[in-house]
């Protein structure tokens, strides 16, 4: 009955058109008033829930990532990618996937990948003979690897919503492989679709002018090594490290690209405004939602319930994978990360699935949902982008979307492609890899 | 009517530089405090509670600017099949729930922030705790007049004030996560 009340208010705010965040709210007053709970203790979870250090890691990342993206370095990346790829058959596609992949180093978001670096390249692929539709498919399907190539705001939500228990820096560090596969696999699908439909080929840059371009691109890319450097070592936290992208993403476009000037700048802030405020706000009605469930024991019933249906847990993640993908056409990525971690991460421990693995799960899952219609907002911005019908790159998509479902799959099945590289580092230990991934355990 | 939308130009614009200034403030408070702890070797605890306080107000105020913009996540799905008259009416009842949650922040807002006034933030004593919980009952001041304004005039989310950041190749979607 409990459940009824909480997700039944919550189904039906959401239904009429009440934004995601202030249903939450809704639903957690709601809540509180059919459990007797004082409605100041919902307040005090709200403030709680955006008065947190950990939590001002999600503007700094997505501030760097934009003054990047619209500081240039989205053109450059892409320059940056056609020296090394361009000159295979199909070379523009790769291209596409390969700057992609960069632009994850420095943004988390597939939305503004989409839109930067699709605003450069689809053109350009539609110029030199490749299909609209299919530059646009690309474009879309191969921006999810920015969600997890660290750093990723959304590896910061997952941690959040997991309640700290999981370090924002392994989870950076877990989302390097799947990243690198999604791209892989995208690439690999490019390069099918190059020799069958006879793409165009690039043509090969002088070493001298590649040099140039390259050396342009690293001030970029050394973000990375920065953030991840810093958390590595000890010398920052996430958080501060995020800062510090902030101040050098800021001085790389003013004082080294410098093809952004200072006026541009009160658009870029309220644009982030506009765009940072909505998730912040999400995630403190999400800290109330969070808690009256807590107060109902509903992920402990979500759990009884599911391991009912079976007890065999790669059964369970199979169930679990078609939920959120389900929900995931319909919703966005962050409120779902904030609803669905708590109800899903005690059920998942219970099965002794690592929670660094179910975040790469989750995150994957949620991004093929960014792509999906009826609501998909980098396949909104990727139409757009192209001015093509949604229909149209929806159809150029399906190879794309088998080949993310691929890349889900093995990233559910094979923990060790999230779990490798934070155990070689030494945030795993050595038994908590042999449990979750039957893997070195002598 | 057009005083009224004039004054929300002014305090959505009142928002935005509120909020945009907290940003650029915490972008810069948490820096200088790696750089004093790092480089000056003297290790400083304020930047961390002004950087959260900066962080409260960009979210409150911030969201309440974006609602005005009618950038925050909404199902649209339902809705948008239904026919016009059952969309109006919905719209006046999701209008009425958001004055409901806003109510409940403005009131419930200054009532905590009422009552813990007087504690002090352990790494920052001048900061009050009280302080902290206030961008709260305001941004859900500044909301509640953003939604009178829509139940009267209608979305503004088209107003050249609000739309002055979108770039001239349109890759705007309405309601888009970051």
């Amino acid at each position: 009955m409990d459940a009824l009340v909480l997700l039944g208010s919550l189904a039906i705010l959401l239904a009429i058109g009440v934004p995601v965040a202030y249903s939450l709210g809704i639903a957690s007053i709601v809540g509180a008033l059919w459990l007797g709970v004082p409605l100041e203790s919902v307040m005090i979870k709200i403030s709680s829930g955006v008065n947190s250090f950990m939590l001002l890691a999600i503007p700094f990342f997505v501030l760097a990532g934009a003054i990047m993206a619209e500081g240039g370095m989205a053109r450059r990346l892409v320059s940056f990618a056609y020296i090394l790829v361009g000159f295979i058959r199909g070379g523009l596609s790769l291209v596409n996937v390969l700057a992609s992949t960069f632009f994850g180093a420095i943004s988390g978001s597939s939305v503004a990948d989409t839109a930067s670096i699709g605003s450069v390249l689809i053109p350009e692929m539609a110029k030199k003979g490749y299909p609209r539709d299919f530059a646009t498919a690309v474009t879309c399907a191969t921006s999810v690897q920015a969600l997890l190539i660290p750093p990723s705001h959304n590896a910061v939500i997952y941690s959040l919503a997991a309640g700290g228990t999981v370090s924002i820096g392994t989870l950076f560090l877990a989302g390097i492989i799947p990243g690198l596969l999604l791209g892989g696999t995208m690439a690999a699908l490019c390069l099918f679709f190059a020799y069958r439909h006879r793409h165009p080929k690039g043509e090969a840059i002088p070493l001298r002018q590649a040099l140039k371009i390259a050396m342009e691109a690293l001030w970029g890319l050394m973000t990375i090594f920065i953030i991840m450097g810093g958390i590595l070592s000890g010398i920052f936290t996430a958080t501060e490290s995020a800062s510090i992208a902030v101040v050098w993403a800021f001085f790389v476009t003013m004082f080294i690209y410098r093809d952004y000037k200072w006026k541009d700048l009160p658009r870029l802030i309220h644009r982030t405004v506009k765009t940072v405020t909505i998730v912040m706000i999400l995630i403190g009605f999400a800290a109330s939602f969070g808690y009256i469930m807590t107060l109902m024991q509903l992920p402990q019933k979500m759990t009884q319930f599911l391991t009912g249906l079976s007890d065999n847990k790669y059964t369970i993640l199979l169930i679990i994978n078609i939920m959120l993908l389900a929900l995931g056409t319909m919703m966005d990525m962050a409120p779902l990360i904030l609803i669905m971690t708590p109800i899903l991460l005690p059920l998942t421990r219970s099965l002794g699935i690592d929670p660094v693995h179910f975040g790469m799960l989750m995150i994957v899952n949620l991004g093929i949902g960014l792509i999906t219609p009826p609501v998909g907002s980098v396949l909104f911005v990727g139409s757009a982008v192209a001015r093509l019908k949604i229909e149209q790159v929806v159809k150029a998509m399906l190879p794309f979307y088998f080949g993310l479902l691929f890349v889900l799959l093995v990233i559910t099945y094979v923990p060790a492609i999230s779990l490798f590289i934070p155990w070689l580092a030494g945030m795993l230990s050595d038994r908590q890899f042999c449990v979750s991934t039957g893997l070195f355990c002598n | 009517m057009e005083t009224y939308l004039r004054a929300m130009d002014w305090l959505y614009r009142g928002c935005i530089w509120i909020s945009g200034l907290a940003i650029v403030t915490m972008s810069l408070v948490i820096p200088w405090g790696v750089y004093a702890r790092k480089v000056l070797g003297r290790g400083a605890a304020w930047p961390e509670p002004v950087a959260v306080f900066c962080m409260v107000i960009f979210t409150f105020f911030g969201a309440a600017a974006a609602y005005r913009a009618g950038s925050h996540i909404a199902v649209r799905m339902m809705v948008d099949r239904l026919p016009g008259g059952m969309q109006r009416v919905l719209a006046y009842l999701v209008d009425v729930l958001m004055i409901m949650i806003s109510l409940f922040m403005i009131v419930y807002g200054f009532r905590l922030s009422q009552v813990i006034w007087h504690q002090s933030v352990d790494t920052l004593p001048i900061l009050k705790v009280g302080l902290t919980y206030l961008p709260l009952p305001l941004g859900g001041i500044a909301i509640m007049l953003f939604i009178i304004e829509r139940i009267w005039a209608g979305s503004q989310k088209s107003r050249p004030i609000v739309t002055f950041d979108n770039d001239p190749e349109p890759a705007k979607i309405d309601g888009g996560a970051i």
